[in-house]
């Protein structure tokens, strides 16, 4: 019994300390792609949640005080960065509370650092709608853009956990290996669709226009961020007769009323993708979204 | 004697050498363990940072727009006014020019400036003020946050918002009774906490204010009474696309009669934002009730209830409908009595301009009924920080 009871003890000290000793790094981040490379890069040793969901409009997200409480708490903070999130991170961000994950604090991870930008205006000039004077923040959609994004965030993680800086390395070294074989199997099925010309809705998918070889001639929005108007849709029109146009990429949280119009007129096929990881039930992590993509969109253009 | 004891005293001095020479050896070793310790420490911090260093990165892109100065942008508020009543009913005017200067002072504080230039409608001369001029911590312990300068005070919903920001253009009566159109906006200190509740969002602000911004409710007093406002904000997440805030409010402070205002507000806000489509789709319904109890002499207190509350649809992705009905009963004058309805549409052109159009029509119980409508044009340039969910 005397026995039992030390053992008892001993189990009860060794199950405090082991629980003490197996805390999480909370992550907090805006997108759900940066969630899901977080979660590969930190494994058991982090917690991550995502204040946007995979399905809406990462530009306008509403700060709702809720997500502070989770911010107020958190080790690292991961931003898309590039102004994507400027009206709603900050304010979250500054309400929070909290030194460790302000803008320069070793927790604010920036996932842009080291990014090759594409279309960094020589001006910044609203007449041409919602541009971005840093550059196209959509950078997450070219799959080696999720290595740079992954370095940014191992580098993160070691600066707040330097302890486990061996799993995160070894994780890292694993993404960038399932990313190239994922690279040759999607270039692979991209190949033939090269130069193929599509519509887009909005100015969100340069990156993988250019790592997938298409050719966006036209957006269904006159401008970012201002709806189609009917000379847009006329313009759109008789651009994909003269093309041979076959495919307009659109995303969850675009209405697809005017790409239905264009649709019924042309034939063309409206076809909306995944722009981030959960913005389809079956989309559950970053290379899910290339999947379903590339799937769609091959399907699509056969 | 003398020599024989030479040798022992000696001995003493060169022991008391050996001792001491020991000592300082022992401490410079024990000095040189450590810096050696330290310098390996650092070495192997270097040798770290290097390593992180030399990982293979592609260049970082220059960032443009580098500087240390603040965000800045200006917000142009053009408006016209009818009234069904008086002389001159009809007028167009720049109701005001905003400036906002908003930046990070170092790693512990923010600061936001708003200074606004308008025309007294009295004198028809143009001036300008601080409307909001405050620092804001960013490093205090135990989740506070302290705020010091002329802000906008934690009276439920509309009195923190600046009025461009708003689904109306004229103001709640009964929140003008109180407030005045300029708000309860006063120079003083705040702090606030949020607490470690993580069911759901809850802070509780606590504000000390000089009086020196009066409003209809608060005069600046002659001594060191000043104005005490407590506000307790409670956020709950129905869904993922619908929210209700409660707030609860406590001020008390100096009249004009140079006695005590007390005042107790309550706020309730529904949202509807279905996530997915939150660009083109919402509905907010939003209400907030205010008593005010008037220490007018030693035997002499008049209390005067009002409230107001508006639905707000958004009906497609740029057009808004805002119907509100107000009430409210003169906080000095109680027997006088006014209602009023009003309907707001909204054309948000982007998010740097929109265009309202508002109808109203209040009716009071000593004169007779009358009709306002307003047009106004909003228009920011430059940055232009978010506002309150």
């Amino acid at each position: 019994m005397n026995f039992m009871k030390r053992i008892s003890i001993v189990a009860l000290f060794a199950f405090i300390f082991f629980h003490a000793n197996a805390k999480t790094i909370k992550v907090v981040t805006t997108l759900t792609d940066l969630k899901s490379i977080t979660e590969l890069i930190g494994g058991d040793k982090v917690s991550v949640t995502s204040i946007a969901t995979g399905y809406q409009n990462p530009h306008f997200v509403d700060p709702k005080p809720s997500y502070i409480i989770s911010l107020s708490n958190a080790d690292m903070y991961v931003t898309i960065g590039l102004d994507l999130e400027a009206g709603w991170s900050p304010q979250l961000l500054a309400s929070s509370r909290n030194t460790k994950i302000q803008k320069g604090s070793a927790g604010y991870v920036d996932a842009s650092e080291g990014i090759g930008l594409f279309q960094v205006p020589t001006a910044a000039n609203r007449a041409e709608g919602d541009i971005h004077i840093f550059g196209n923040p959509h950078y997450w959609l070219d799959p080696l853009n999720g290595k740079v994004i992954a370095r940014n965030i191992a580098n993160g993680l070691e600066r707040v956990d330097p302890s486990n800086k061996a799993t995160y390395e070894a994780n890292l070294q694993t993404f960038y290996k399932n990313i190239d074989d994922k690279m040759k199997e999607w270039q692979a099925k991209m190949a033939p669709f090269k130069g193929t010309k599509i519509i887009a809705y909005h100015n969100e998918w340069v990156y993988f226009e250019k790592r997938f070889g298409l050719q966006i001639v036209d957006f269904m929005e006159p401008k970012p961020g201002i709806p189609p108007t009917p000379s847009q849709l006329v313009k759109v029109i008789n651009e994909i007769k003269s093309n041979n146009i076959k495919v307009i990429i659109s995303s969850p949280y675009f209405s697809t009323s005017s790409s239905d119009v264009v649709s019924k007129q042309t034939g063309v096929k409206a076809l909306t993708m995944a722009t981030s990881t959960g913005a389809f039930p079956s989309v559950k992590n970053y290379f899910d979204v290339f999947d379903y993509d590339i799937n769609q969109l091959t399907a699509a253009l056969k | 004697m003398h020599l024989k004891y030479k040798p022992a005293y000696t001995h003493a001095i060169i022991c008391l050498f050996l001792i001491l020479f020991c000592v300082v050896q022992s401490k410079a070793q024990s000095t040189t363990d450590s810096t050696a310790a330290a310098d390996s420490a650092l070495l192997k911090q270097i040798e770290a940072q290097m390593q992180t260093d030399t990982t293979q990165q592609p260049a970082a892109q220059p960032r443009s727009s580098l500087s240390f100065n603040p965000d800045i942008g200006v917000i142009g508020d053009f408006q016209g006014l009818y009234i069904s009543k008086g002389s001159r009913n009809f007028d167009m005017y720049l109701n005001e020019a905003e400036i906002s200067l908003q930046a990070t002072v170092d790693p512990y504080a923010r600061a936001d400036f708003f200074l606004s230039f308008s025309r007294d409608p009295a004198t028809n001369k143009y001036s300008a003020t601080v409307e909001e001029g405050y620092l804001t911590t960013l490093s205090l312990p135990a989740k506070l946050q302290l705020k010091a300068g002329k802000f906008r005070e934690a009276v439920g919903r509309i009195n923190p918002t600046h009025p461009h920001a708003l689904p109306f253009i004229d103001l709640p009566n009964a929140y003008v009774n109180l407030f005045g159109e300029e708000g309860l906006n006063d120079e003083g200190v705040s702090l606030s906490w949020l607490l470690p509740n993580k069911a759901f969002y809850q802070e509780l602000v606590a504000q000390i204010t000089s009086g020196f911004s009066e409003s209809p409710a608060f005069a600046r007093s002659q001594g060191n009474h000043l104005i005490y406002l407590g506000h307790l904000k409670n956020f709950f997440t129905l869904s993922d696309n619908a929210t209700l805030e409660l707030g609860l409010t406590g001020i008390s402070g100096p009249n004009d009669s140079a006695r005590t205002t007390s005042i107790a507000a309550g706020d309730l806000t529904y949202k509807y934002k279905p996530v997915q489509m939150n660009t083109y789709h919402s509905l907010t319904w939003q209400s907030e009730f205010y008593y005010s109890h008037n220490n007018q002499t030693e035997n002499n207190a008049v209390n005067a209830i009002g409230l107001y509350s508006f639905l707000q649809y958004q009906l497609a992705k740029r057009t808004f409908l805002t119907g509100r009905y107000d009430y409210g009963e003169k906080p000095y004058y109680n027997f006088i009595k006014e209602q009023a309805y009003s309907l707001t549409f909204g054309w948000y052109a982007t998010e740097f301009s929109k265009i309202e159009v508002e109808a109203k029509t209040t009716d009071d119980n000593i004169s007779s009924r009358f009709y306002q409508a307003w047009f106004r044009w909003i228009f920011v340039i430059g940055a232009h920080g978010a506002h309150q969910y």
